[in-house]
């Protein structure tokens, strides 16, 4: 079966979708042809993917001890 | 249909990091994120028949810490930050940016990568100052994507929109958390002068 191409610009309006793994089979086959033949678009979906990455890392387990405790405390209540 | 008290208990100790977090970024304020996760999970409890699946859980308590944050903000009579938070107008503001597009430059492809060298420079407070800097609205679905890992439907179910909402909303709010990243850059002069006419023959 032939791959269905894409181009630049529609590349580009799903590149999001693309790194946030919401496209389907057939978009994501499409994109990652179109990636494998377009270094500019594989530059810009490289620089996206690493941003969400960074903003990824800014996630911290946030409940320190004295939330957990009171959360502990209100579900006995229940 | 809910779940078992004891299945409850443990989702919410399990996600209780998560609901911590995007509570201390909402309200800014340790000691009110407490009471806001506190009280969701309040409300959690009493509204266990309205969950639908043990799957659906974590956008399922999301949605009751969004909808408790809101309510919070009504009975303050917290105007500004209500509309900030509906994204009221932030939806339709300017174009989209990216920094991508100001930096790359094809023809240095063998020599430098302007573009990666800002990401490697990027620090993680400035990340954060420019995620704190977007209108609410935006920031909470770039909280819940890429900090939560949520997917769309996810993401549409806690804050009770649309999917396509959702795509349109995180596409915005990325460019402008993109715009804030390139402003700072310029402030502290880690942009080059080239880069910079570069933004000022586009952007405008």
């Amino acid at each position: 079966m032939t791959k269905r191409e894409i181009k630049c610009e529609q590349a580009l309006r799903q590149l999001f979708q693309y790194i946030d793994h919401e496209l389907d089979d057939t978009r994501r086959e499409a994109m990652d042809h179109h990636l494998h033949t377009c270094h500019s678009c594989y530059s810009r979906v490289e620089f996206e993917r690493r941003l969400k990455q960074k903003l990824g890392e800014l996630k911290k387990d946030d409940a320190d001890s004295k939330v957990r405790e009171r959360i502990k405390r209100l579900l006995k209540s229940f | 249909m809910g779940i078992s008290r004891q299945a409850f208990e443990e989702q919410v100790l399990a996600l209780l990091g998560s609901l911590n977090g995007v509570a201390r970024r909402l309200t800014a304020n340790p000691a009110d994120a407490e009471d806001l996760v506190a009280e969701t999970v309040a409300r959690a409890w009493r509204a266990l028949d309205s969950l639908e699946s043990e799957a659906a859980f974590r956008a399922w308590i999301f949605r009751i810490l969004h909808n408790t944050f809101v309510s919070e903000l009504r009975r303050a009579g917290a105007r500004a930050r209500l509309e900030s938070l509906e994204c009221d107008g932030a939806d339709e503001e300017e174009a989209p940016f990216s920094i991508f597009e100001q930096m790359h430059q094809p023809f240095l492809l063998w020599f430098s990568n302007p573009e990666q060298e800002f990401l490697d420079k990027l620090l993680r407070e400035s990340l954060e100052r420019a995620l704190a800097g977007l209108p609410d609205c935006h920031r909470v679905v770039v909280i819940l994507s890429d900090l939560e890992g949520m997917s769309y439907g996810e993401i549409a179910a806690a804050l009770g929109i649309p999917v396509g909402t959702v795509r349109s909303r995180l596409a915005r709010a990325r460019g402008a958390l993109q715009k804030i990243l390139w402003r700072q850059a310029r402030e502290y002069g880690l942009i080059a002068d080239t880069t910079i006419q570069k933004e000022k023959d586009s952007v405008r």
